[in-house]
């Protein structure tokens, strides 16, 4: 009876609802998944709690959006994790030697695009298996920022430098609004510039994106450029959180990312999906993460639970919407 | 001409990979050794293992993420039984069991369910982390003694250890699969277009289910493997460091990360690729600082240098 | 200096804050958190952790102890964000193992603020109300001067294993054992490389080795999780006159000393620990201020043969040697030192 229903709803508004109901399932997961939480811990609404989730994941959301980016287009970028210690290992010591926080943002940005733009070079004019270019890169920014820290961290007291990631107004981090403004920001991008056209031509069809001459190489090659100035700006917020420079910072963030993107509906295959999908997969993902550590259960335990309750999300999520995308 | 592109990118791996032997034989005479040669013929059997069937999952245009913790799992999995029984038969056949109903498990979600192999085998993944964990009694380590250890793991045939020998078989049969056998033309033909491969009559759920239970009891075979070389188990083994040497062996060897090409020869000089360098970190004892740079940077310059030979392949053929 | 009085001034609010509580309530709520929790010695410490929880609350009816572990799993945003959301749980006391205790100095003054006590774990802070320190160094020191007094003056080569680049404890080991080794002329230090205290890669490194030196002498590590791969391979490959020398005091690495190969250990072991921070933990709870920073008795572990040998050699006399028999014993039985009836 709900399938009859469901085909005919989809044959009168195919077009829009299978990305829309998918968000609706989302937003629906999310609200089960905090209302699941509060009843194992009841700090979960606390508004502490919600500030400290905000501020956990915002380098998740920044990192995320570069990452729909580039998996519009049918790549992968595994080195923004890395990218992060690098080019906050730039900034830093950019900032310590000069003394002054705009060079330090600066340098730091230009690090992170510096690394996309090797990226960006070997898979876009090389055409050589994002995967493996952004791997290789994936050990090379981490060594580099080994190297230029001497694997030991720098302290930062630069006020200016340390604002974005430090500061809260109340129990909100200040962080949060600049991510919202990059959102719009990238949104515009994204859907209403040719080079927003271009991500999703060169995604859906990279010949027939040639073709009509969209140049994707060249499309390829700024699309990790933003990935890793995206990354560039997740190390000044890092390193405005923990005040202090980290070579080991951004570990393993990359896979964070990659998982909230496809939760929010972005294929690996590149050509389908938005941003908002992904910032509602990092929240989601987010809230999954710090409810586990609120129960506090055995680590093991907890693996166990991680892996089930994302199973059972994308689970859910591909069963609610099916014959809707198709 | 399609073979022609396959060949040279077969071919370039085979340059790049003695190219950097010669580098670091210039650069320590005791790389070239019989004794060096068969020690990293022997730590890249895991590693094998895991690429052999990530091999077939790539292909196929998926990706099966569960394969190195799937592969510590089954390790301890061997250890507990082995701490139960005292003997290896029921350890084995334990594992092969439940490396297949891993494989299944996958293959279901994926195929049947039609849900994205990236999350389900990451799921698996955590499940696996936190199950070898769980089994273990208090998370201790099981020694591993007996004839069967000693034998896998050290023992040698005309010069060559037995486990690397297994290796090799089992490349040789896939080989034999992926390019003489119906099943290795519908791996491709799914890697190419699902939709076509559906249209020419292909039962794509039952091939997709059947790759990844290969690629599970590659994982099965990869935990054996890693307890009989290691003599002991216990959870904390990397992984997904396994993982990722294996997924980066089978595209340095030019299998398209998206599906539908890729050759078992390239796998596997791109495996011996990934060893060599593993090696040279320690032979040329770099400093611990510039490991990942020298990781990185190595496999950056033979990507540069697959290319370069690849073009200049191409504008001979023109 | 004005850091200082801050510091006073929240130090005084802690100790009333948590004497309040302790009779409002009467409870204890302890938190670890770690970088991780599949390494051997991880594992060791998280059951001791939770067998002296269980034990405490146990045997003393006046007061409820409760604890939790959590494992950043390498990752030192998720340790942020379990130090953050523990703080705003409100325990009485943190034990935290920092992966880079720069990264926490914002949040000990939030915790401190919040009433809760801090404690540093093997790095030391000072900002925190404790540290909880191994002596690395003075541990590593003694591993390196072992091996000059072990290796009778000839030529001695030896392969050090190290942690992960930029890791506390694995540093600072290092720093001790090549300053013991530096005592002597005749050791020398043919390869150092990091295996990231993962046992698969070290094992790939001391196969490496045996190859590369086949006039290796000794593996020493900075942890024993390093120590079964080596002895493996070293057996494999008839290498039986290997010496080795490890860190932690893992029971089977202990059990191969005496008669055997493994010449030197130190004696931390983790189950030990992981009893000694709960009993820390009651005490400051109880109204007892330990020495700020709290050194865990680690001595060096020798059989009584080599003990003597080492002495002949130069050994330094004051440095303190458990022969092999009493550190097993301690090892297994570390929970009476630490046990409820050390605190009755």
């Amino acid at each position: 009876m709900t399938s009859t229903a469901m085909a005919s709803s989809a044959q009168n508004t195919k077009k829009l609802d299978g990305l829309t109901l998918r968000y609706l399932v989302l937003i629906g997961l999310i609200v089960i998944a905090s209302v699941g939480f509060s009843f194992a811990n009841e700090n979960f609404y606390s508004l502490t709690n919600i500030g400290i989730l905000l501020r956990s994941i915002a380098v998740l959301f920044l990192l995320s959006m570069g990452m729909t980016f580039v998996m519009l287009t049918g790549g992968i970028d595994l080195s923004v994790g890395s990218n992060v210690a690098f080019s906050g290992g730039v900034g830093v010591i950019a900032l310590t030697t000069t003394g002054s926080a705009f060079i330090g943002f600066a340098a730091a940005i230009f690090a992170g695009m510096a690394i996309g733009a090797v990226n960006g070079f070997f898979i876009g004019r090389l055409k050589l298996s994002a995967f493996m270019v952004t791997l290789a890169t994936f050990a090379l920014a981490r060594g580099l920022a080994l190297v230029i820290y001497d694997a030991d961290s720098i302290n930062v007291s630069n006020q200016t430098f340390l604002w974005l990631g430090g500061v809260s107004w109340g129990n909100m981090p200040v962080v949060i609004p600049f991510v919202a403004l990059v959102f719009i920001a990238l949104s515009v991008v994204l859907y209403k510039t040719t080079f927003g056209r271009d991500v999703y031509a060169a995604g859906s069809n990279f010949a027939t994106a040639f073709v009509l001459g969209r140049r994707p190489e060249k499309t390829l090659v700024w699309v990790y450029v933003l990935s890793g100035a995206l990354a560039g700006l997740s190390a000044i917020i890092t390193v405005g959180r923990v005040s202090s420079g980290q070579p080991w910072a951004g570990l393993y963030l990359e896979f964070d990312a990659i998982t909230a993107v496809i939760l929010g509906g972005t294929s690996l295959f590149g050509g389908r999906g938005m941003l908002l999908g992904t910032i509602l997969g990092v929240l989601l993902y987010g809230i999954i993460i710090n409810g586990l550590v609120l129960t506090g259960t055995n680590p093991y335990l907890q693996s166990l639970i991680k892996g089930m309750i994302l199973l059972g999300v994308v689970l859910l999520d591909t069963y609610t919407q099916r014959g809707k995308t198709a | 001409m399609p073979d022609l592109g396959r060949l040279l990118r077969e071919k370039n791996i085979i340059f790049v990979t003695l190219a950097l032997c010669l580098l670091f034989f210039l650069i320590s005479p005791r790389f070239m050794s019989v004794e060096n040669m068969s020690a990293i013929s022997r730590q890249i059997v895991p590693i094998g293992l895991i690429a052999l069937g990530q091999f077939f999952v790539v292909v196929s245009g998926n990706i099966d993420l569960s394969m190195g913790m799937g592969s510590v799992l089954f390790a301890i999995l061997l250890g507990v039984c082995f701490g139960l029984t005292g003997g290896v038969a029921v350890g084995i056949v334990a594992v092969i069991v439940a490396s297949l109903a891993l494989g299944f498990l996958n293959g279901v979600l994926v195929a049947k369910l039609k849900l994205p192999a990236f999350i389900v085998t990451l799921s698996m993944l955590f499940m696996a982390q936190g199950l070898s964990g769980l089994i273990i009694p208090r998370g201790q380590q099981i020694f591993l003694m007996g004839g069967f250890f000693r034998f896998v793991g050290s023992e040698k045939f005309m010069g060559f250890y037995w486990s690397f020998l297994f290796l090799v078989v089992l490349f040789v049969l896939a080989y034999i699969v992926y390019n003489h056998t119906r099943w290795g033309s519908y791996v491709v033909a799914i890697g190419n277009s699902e939709e076509n491969a559906k249209l020419a009559g292909i039962n794509v759920d039952r091939v997709k289910i059947g790759i990844f239970m290969f690629s599970g009891l590659c994982s099965g075979f990869a935990g054996i493997m890693l307890s009989t070389r290691m003599g002991f188990v216990q959870p904390g083994l990397d992984g997904n460091g396994l993982l990722l040497d294996g997924i980066a062996a089978i595209i340095i060897g030019g299998t398209l990360i998206l599906g539908g090409r890729g050759t078992i020869g390239g796998a596997f000089w791109g495996l011996l690729f990934i060893g060599v360098i593993n090696n040279a970190l320690n032979l040329l004892n770099v400093e611990d600082v510039w490991h990942q740079v020298f990781k990185g940077a190595v496999i950056l310059a033979a990507l540069g240098a697959n290319w370069v030979l690849w073009q200049s392949r191409q504008a001979e053929a023109h | 200096m004005k850091l200082s009085k801050t510091l006073a001034a929240t130090t005084a609010l802690v100790s009333a804050f948590a004497a309040s509580a302790a009779l409002a309530d009467d409870a204890l709520d302890i938190v670890f958190i770690n970088d991780g929790h599949v390494a051997p010695y991880h594992v060791a410490w998280l059951s001791g952790f939770e067998d002296a929880i269980a034990a405490y609350d146990e045997a003393f009816d006046d007061v409820k102890v409760t604890g939790r572990w959590l494992s950043a799993e390498g990752s030192l945003e998720k340790m942020i964000q379990q130090a953050e959301v523990t703080i705003n749980e409100k325990p009485d006391i943190m034990f935290v193992n920092a992966i880079n205790v720069d990264a926490f100095e914002p949040l000990v003054a939030k915790a401190q603020a919040e009433g809760i006590t801090w404690i540093a774990v093997h790095s030391p802070m000072d900002s925190a109300d404790y540290s909880f320190t191994l002596g690395d160094v003075v541990n590593g020191t003694n591993q390196g001067m072992a091996m000059c007094a072990l290796s009778d003056g000839e030529p001695y080569k030896v392969g050090i294993m190290l942690g992960q680049a930029g890791n506390p404890s694995g540093e600072a080991r290092r720093e001790g054992i090549l300053k013991g080794i530096s005592t002597c002329d005749n050791v020398e230090v043919v390869a150092e490389q990091p295996a990231d205290w993962d046992t698969v890669k070290a094992q790939s490194i001391a196969e490496n080795w045996l190859t590369q030196f086949p006039d290796l002498d000794a593996i020493s590590g900075v942890t024993d999780g390093y120590m079964y791969p080596s002895i493996a391979i070293a057996a494999n490959s008839g290498r039986d006159d290997l010496h080795f020398y490890g860190y932690d005091g893992d029971i089977p690495i202990m059990q191969q000393m005496e008669g055997g190969n493994v010449k030197a250990d130190i004696l931390l072991s983790g189950t030990r620990e992981g009893w000694n921070f709960v009993q820390m933990a009651y005490r400051i709870h109880k109204g007892e201020t330990p020495d700020k920073v709290y050194d865990f008795f680690t001595p060096l572990v020798l059989s009584e043969e080599n003990h003597k040998i080492a002495l002949e050699n130069g050994f330094p006399e004051d440095v303190q040697v458990y022969y092999v028999d009493q550190a097993l014993e301690v090892a297994q039985n570390g929970y009476l030192e630490f046990g409820p009836d050390s605190v009755k």
